[in-house]
């Protein structure tokens, strides 16, 4: 118990000698996860929107009269077809209308009525959810009276506020990386430079050091998870906490020591730093594509949704949403912890096996 | 006016001052050695020369005068630099003819029969001519170094700049390094700058530039340098005093002593220097220890020892014997293997085959091993050492793994810095202080636990000859006050001397094994060590 504490403050007391790296994680923790939480746009914004308008006016500008700021720039007119597309290909448009000449016509005599949209689909999302909003605003102008409306109750998540969401995506993706890099530099560091070797040959079990070592690189993101929750996530952005701020913690630092092992695989096979950030990227890319970070477990291939089952990640981020957002029990909380610590586990057994040991 | 003239040159790295105001000229077809250890600032100058540094000051090269390396630039073609570490300016993957190509093309060398005739010469020269297709990563060290500066020789530079091209290779391509140098120099009329760390080099150059500290402290020709320490060394001197330094059967002093005279080698040049900076050895000594174990007569019984990489045998059926109390030397060059061993002894490595016997028990695995850490003392390549601690924090968390109370941790690390002579270095980190420093103060923390072995890789390697003398001292009080033994490893053959017995390691195998003593009379022609070991080496060829 002794030893681990010497190992672990010495690596505390390294870290905080190493300026760069003291900076490169505060700025990870706090700008880097406000910036994620703050510039990601899932509704469209300032989207610049043309038309072409032989119809004479009416219900046409009627229709354009709902595009305004901040969702879209004020439409701008254009005289021909053959102007708007220019505009288009050179990227100063990003979604044309085209209302035809018999347009107002057809309309009022209650004929098919066509109106022609030319859409940049290289910006895909943005002009896809332009389209939506012009359907419905064309819905509106509708006069069908169909005895139905939709009542929408939102759960978890009532303003639909996106910023806390995509910041708590961003720290829980940070803690991943920084973590699995943090922890395999220490060991590489040492067997760079031949300290490790040393450390093999101390009258000490070497799981004690790694244990240490890696313990000290968990605290450290630790540090800095709750910095970000304080002054980002709850500070800045006002994410709602449904469930038990300790329960998280406490899931945080189980997860901390399953990406250590990570890290500790990560350090038993690569020789330098260099390789470590190779590695590193090629062992947690799969892992965060399987996590459902970025596409719902659900929607993946069937093979895919099996294989989900090890990276840590996924049971991290159900967990941590049920947290947050659906305010979860501890004990319905169990399996989360149960994946991360089961998948840990056998990491570090691995880890143990591949450098901490004599022959 | 000199061919090449090196006027007042100070070079900087950020705020440190690698060497400062040098002077030298060299002409024609001369070889200028530059000696010194690592850090002395020889290859800073060389960077300097060839133009791919800044520096202050200024050099000439054939009355052409350039200040930075912006106005080398017109002479780049006449110059060619071979920088440090074997085969650093090779690639791998590519084959020893790919390699003259590659090079004749970046030269843009016209390909003619001139050319072709003169490659042919340089393969025929550096015994490659039948290895033209082998891939530069499965050539032995020596050859690396030989392919290295025919490479370098390939657009017939006028000035050759060689940094280190012999350091870690085999004594056999050594000698025919130096005879490919010496062929073109007399061809070409080459003027070359070779810095080198073996000693005996030097009577091979014709102008000898020895650095201490990022100064010139002597230059001169082999033999007027020889001639002027003469009147200051004497015979090994047993008494002490203050003025006077002992190392290796000679004695050295500024005031006349009554003792006689004997032959100087440059080595003493060092001394002389340091005793003229008043910079006397400081007086190592070790205590007794504290613990006192019954020490087995064997303390190390390697038979058979293999050790494979794939298709590499590392180490083919290596037999070795450690006896209690004696200074074993391991002796090799780059790759012979000797590292491979000592990591195999200590079980960093897997044995892939034969017995291994430490401290009278048999080693089958890991927990065979675990009661014998305690008396095993390793100092590794290049000093391991935390460079993010101090000198005390290192020590202390070494005392500390070894589970020594605080108490007499704090009391030992006290007095080894002492009694190695670094305590005023205490509070520094290890990238601050001199190579030799840190050597010292790594033989500490293998010490700390008071071991009854002591497994040294490289040691003395690009350390000054001051501070080398220094660590010999250490370990033979060692040796005598504790009666500890020790395996070292290292690449100067010279240095065979100050050991009981050396085993000596070509290519993995072992091809001489025998006491110092021995070793001397069954060569007694020999004037060196150097020369004992070629005959191995010729006669395993």
């Amino acid at each position: 118990m002794k030893i681990f504490f010497i190992v672990f403050s010495k690596e505390i007391i390294s870290f905080m000698r190493s300026i760069a790296l003291v900076a490169v994680i505060l700025y990870s923790f706090t700008a880097d996860i406000y910036i994620a939480g703050a510039g990601m746009q899932i509704r469209p914004r300032n989207v610049a929107i043309g038309y072409v308008d032989n119809s004479g006016g009416g219900i046409s500008q009627k229709i354009l009269s709902h595009f305004h700021q901040p969702e879209f720039i004020n439409p701008k007119a254009f005289t021909s077809q053959q102007a708007l597309s220019d505009a288009i290909f050179n990227k100063e448009i990003l979604v044309g209308l085209i209302f035809s000449s018999n347009f107002e016509k057809a309309y009022v005599n209650g004929h098919n009525t066509k109106l022609d949209v030319l859409l940049d689909a290289t910006a895909a999302s943005q002009s896809f959810t332009t389209l939506s909003y012009l359907q419905n605003i064309i819905l509106n102008f509708e006069k069908i009276d169909i005895p139905i409306t939709i009542k929408s109750h939102r759960l978890f998540n009532q303003n639909a506020d996106d910023h806390s969401f995509m910041a708590l995506a961003e720290l829980l993706s940070i803690i991943t990386l920084l973590t699995v890099i943090l922890t395999a530099m220490v060991f590489v560091k040492e067997k760079e430079e031949g300290t490790w070797d040393i450390m093999l040959l101390m009258p000490v079990n070497p799981k004690i050091i790694i244990l240490a070592k890696s313990a000290s690189q968990v605290f450290i993101v630790t540090i800095g998870v709750i910095l970000s929750l304080g002054f980002v996530v709850f500070g800045a952005f006002d994410t709602p906490l449904n469930g038990s701020f300790w329960s998280f913690i406490l899931l945080t630092l189980f997860y901390g020591f399953s990406s250590a092992g990570i890290g500790l695989f990560v350090a038993a096979v690569s020789k330098n730093i260099m390789q470590v950030a190779q590695i590193s990227i090629a062992i947690m890319m799969p892992l965060i594509f399987l996590s459902g970070a970025w596409t719902p477990i659900y929607a993946m291939l069937p093979i895919f949704q099996k294989l989900s089952l090890i990276s840590p990640l996924r049971y991290y981020i159900e967990g941590s949403e049920s947290i947050f957002y659906r305010g979860t029990a501890f004990i319905d909380l169990l399996p989360y912890f149960g994946g991360v610590i089961i998948l840990g586990i056998i990491l570090y057994w691995y880890g143990f096996k591949k450098i901490g040991n004599l022959f | 006016m000199a061919d090449l003239e090196v006027r007042n040159v100070t070079v900087k790295h950020k705020n440190l001052t690698a060497v400062s105001n040098i002077s030298f000229e060299a002409n024609k077809g001369e070889i200028i050695g530059f000696i010194g250890a690592d850090g002395a600032g020889k290859s800073s100058l060389m960077h300097a020369i060839a133009g791919i540094i800044q520096f202050n000051g200024e050099i000439s090269y054939n009355k052409y005068v350039y200040h930075s390396p912006k106005e080398a630039e017109k002479i780049k073609a006449d110059i060619s630099l071979m920088p440090q570490g074997i085969g650093l300016v090779l690639y791998d993957t590519l084959s020893v003819e790919e390699h003259l190509e590659f090079f004749a093309d970046i030269r843009n060398i016209n390909k003619d029969a001139k050319f072709l005739a003169y490659k042919e010469k340089l393969l025929h020269m550096s015994g490659l001519s039948n290895f033209t297709k082998r891939v530069a990563g499965n050539l032995s060290g020596g050859m690396m170094q030989k392919l290295s500066l025919i490479c370098a020789l390939l657009h017939r530079p006028k000035l050759l700049i060689l940094d280190e091209p012999t350091t870690g290779v085999d004594p056999l391509s050594r000698i025919e390094l130096w005879e490919i140098l010496d062929t073109i120099r007399k061809e070409e009329g080459t003027i070359a700058l070779v810095s080198t760390a073996y000693m005996q080099e030097a009577e091979k150059m014709d102008k000898i530039v020895l650095f201490d500290e990022g100064s010139i402290i002597a230059q001169g020709t082999s033999k007027t340098l020889i001639d002027s320490i003469r009147p200051f060394t004497y015979q090994e001197i047993t008494e002490y005093k203050e003025d006077i330094i002992t190392f290796d059967k000679h004695s050295y002093s500024l005031t006349p002593q009554k003792y006689e005279k004997s032959e100087p080698n440059l080595e003493g040049l060092f001394f002389i220097n340091a005793l003229k900076n008043n910079k006397t050895l400081p007086i190592v000594d070790i205590g007794q220890r504290k613990s006192s174990d019954e020490i087995p007569a064997m303390i190390m019984q390697a038979h058979g020892l293999t050790k494979r990489f794939g298709d590499f045998i590392a180490n083919d059926h290596v037999d070795i014997t450690l006896k209690s109390g004696e200074i074993l030397g391991l002796l090799g060059a780059n790759g012979a293997g000797k590292t491979t061993f000592i990591k195999m002894l200590l079980g960093l490595y897997p044995i892939d085959g034969g017995e291994l016997k430490l401290l009278g028990k048999t080693i089958k695995n890991a927990n065979d091993r675990m009661e014998l850490k305690s008396k095993i003392g390793y100092v590794s390549q290049h000093f391991a050492l935390y460079n993010d601690m101090t000198v005390r924090e290192n020590l202390l968390y070494f005392a500390n793994m070894h589970k020594i109370p605080l108490s007499s941790a704090l009391q030992r690390i006290k007095r080894y810095s002492q009694e190695l002579g670094f305590d005023k270095y205490m509070d520094k980190f290890p990238t601050e202080i001199p190579l030799g420093v840190n050597q010292r103060f790594s033989i500490a923390a293998a010490l700390l636990h008071e071991p009854v072995v002591l497994f040294l890789d490289e040691p003395t390697s690009g350390v000054d000859t001051i501070a080398r003398a220094q660590f010999w001292q250490i370990l033979h009080k060692l040796k005598k006050k504790w009666g500890i033994s020790i395996l070292i490893t290292t690449h100067y053959m010279s240095e065979a001397e100050y050991c009981d017995k050396v085993v000596l390691l070509k290519q993995g195998k072992k091809i001489a094994d025998d006491t110092v003593k021995n070793l001397h009379k069954l060569h007694p022609e020999a004037k060196t060590f150097e020369d004992i070991f070629l005959t191995y080496f010729k006669e395993k060829q």
